[in-house]
């Protein structure tokens, strides 16, 4: 959303847009901030948006997008580029785009964005499982609570 | 009645867990070359820990989010990144610093050479953070630091004259040994000691693990307004003994051992037992601070899991970054590079970092949109503005001041 961030939109230029019937200062309320599931299990960030304009002109947020595809993009120069190389070339398809929750998969939005959804179905989980099945489940304990 | 005792548990916890290794190595050096001349470091310090921590402690509190997630949305992906590595750079530092400090420490109790003895800290801290509840954690270590009260007990017994004490503090002047820049070189030491950015980072994510609300943030207080005081009297008690022991005999401190001479001079054999012990909890207890900082500051950039509230296998990425850091610690002592040395850099690149993560977290707190009726009152705001400009003076002056000084030579 950083690159649409010029178009006309809300005050003072900045991507005002309706979230859920909602308006808000998107770039403010939502970009960057915490996702977490309907368990309450933290599953990554807001790292871009998927915009469309209205006939009336207004800007509507259509999807939250998560994960590397969608943070590399927004980081700066060959470290940009680096994370989207790896990403595509981790991922299993030949072009992956970014990794994309619906909108009304959103139940809430506070200090955090609540998803309707549990972590495993979110497209990005993967890493979290790798490191998960070949790090930490081979430690004992990993699946004990702390003492 | 058990609440006042889990009251006074977290206040007492926050008076034993406050020093660090770079609480113990500055103070004492500091003491040892300059007397009581920069004692009033120590009080702005602590002053701007206590305003940093109450703040970050009461957005943990309204909003449950810690002070990373607050970076990465106020700074966007690109500022938050560098803030991250910069942060994460100084705390790493710091964390290599404190495991150094517990083989230092067991070192001076058992006369092997902390080398050997530096590869079982890494995995004593390291098992601490996979399995050991954080409360847990807390408590053990904050109440063993504890044992550092023995400075205190070792100034009272050497009996100094305290008005001429009370002097050197409210007239500092520069020691003619030494020059003008040391001296400020020095300040900016002290002044990085106390208000190493970890304790944010660990104090804020330590709420949200604690599940704090709006209903703790009076213990959350008294813990920070009552114990960090209290906490920064130890550091104080540690550089007047230097002054009084180290000063006059012309030791500079360069050893943990010499941290603690005083305390054999004054209290004898049992004394240095005690100190020795509040040096290990001190440093243990850091070590694990510092190490879960490392973990939950990147954990909350990209937004995984974190927490020692969920079982490891629930956040594989957040202990995956513990276990790398942990490995990357032990392997940096492991170089030879001496503990003490990488303590007097961490407190100063402590110095430098510090507007990185305060300026963020003095925006949000000003945020009605999250904060409610809880954001910063006019006293808040007021010494929360005045530390900007200071941090801020600090972070600057304080590569060329160290680069002038040849680190404080």
């Amino acid at each position: 959303m950083s690159r649409r961030r010029n178009e006309p939109g809300g005050p003072g230029g900045r991507a005002g847009a309706t979230a859920g019937g909602r308006r808000m200062d998107a770039a403010l309320r939502l970009l960057d901030h915490q996702l977490v599931d309907r368990d309450g299990r933290l599953c990554g960030k807001v790292d871009d948006l998927e915009l469309e304009r209205r006939d009336d002109g207004t800007l509507v947020v259509t999807a939250i997008l998560t994960g590397p595809g969608a943070l590399g993009p927004r980081l700066p120069g060959v470290l940009g580029r680096a994370t989207v190389a790896v990403w595509r070339r981790l991922h299993g398809d030949a072009e992956p785009g970014a990794s994309r929750i619906p909108f009304e998969r959103v139940a809430e939005i506070d200090s955090a964005v609540r998803l309707t959804m549990s972590r495993a179905e979110v497209p990005t989980h993967g890493l979290e499982r790798w490191a998960r099945e070949n790090v930490v489940e081979k430690l004992p304990g990993a699946g004990r609570a702390p003492e | 009645m058990k609440r006042l005792l889990s009251v006074a548990l977290g206040v007492l916890t926050a008076i034993g867990g406050f020093v660090d290794i770079g609480d113990l190595v500055t103070n004492a050096l500091v003491g040892a070359r300059f007397g009581l001349s920069l004692a009033w470091v120590v009080v702005v310090g602590v002053l701007g820990i206590i305003v940093f921590a109450e703040m970050s402690g009461r957005v943990a509190a309204i909003t449950g989010r810690a002070t990373f997630d607050l970076v990465r949305e106020r700074l966007g992906p690109r500022a938050g990144l560098l803030n991250l590595a910069g942060s994460m750079a100084v705390t790493g530092l710091t964390f290599v610093a404190e495991i150094g400090g517990v083989a230092l420490a067991l070192e001076l109790v058992s006369s092997v050479n902390y080398l050997l003895l530096v590869p079982f800290t890494g995995l004593a801290v390291w098992l601490v953070l996979w399995r050991v509840r954080f409360s847990l954690l807390e408590n053990v270590f904050g109440l063993l630091g504890l044992a550092l009260l023995v400075f205190a007990v070792a100034v009272w017994r050497l009996g100094p004259d305290w008005s001429s004490l009370l002097d050197q503090a409210t007239h500092p002047s520069v020691p003619g040994s030494e020059g003008v820049p040391t001296y400020w070189y020095y300040a900016v030491a002290l002044f990085g000691a106390a208000m190493t950015p970890y304790e944010v980072f660990f104090f804020s994510s330590g709420g949200v693990e604690e599940k704090w609300t709006e209903k703790d943030l009076g213990t959350s207080r008294l813990n920070v307004f009552v114990g960090f005081p209290l906490g920064g009297l130890l550091s104080f008690a540690i550089a007047i003994s230097a002054a009084l022991v180290l000063l006059p005999a012309g030791i500079e401190v360069d050893t943990l051992g010499q941290v603690g001479l005083p305390v054999s001079e004054a209290v004898g054999r049992v004394g240095i037992a005690i100190a020795l012990l509040g040096f290990f909890a001190a440093t243990f207890g850091a070590a694990c601070e510092t190490g879960l900082s490392v973990g939950y500051s990147v954990s909350q950039y990209f937004g995984w899991q974190w927490g020692k509230y969920v079982r490891p296998r629930e956040a594989a990425l957040f202990h995956v970054v513990l276990l790398l850091s942990t490995i990357a610690g032990v392997a940096t002592l492991l170089t030879t590079v001496d503990p003490i040395k990488v303590t007097e850099y961490s407190v100063v690149f402590s110095a430098v970092a510090l507007p990185l993560t305060y300026f963020p977290i003095l925006v949000v707190a000003n945020d009605p949109d999250y904060m409610g009726e809880k954001v910063n009152g006019r006293l808040a705001n007021g010494l929360g503005q005045v530390y900007l400009v200071l941090v801020t003076l600090a972070a600057l002056a304080a590569i060329p001041l160290m680069l002038l000084t040849k680190a404080g030579q």
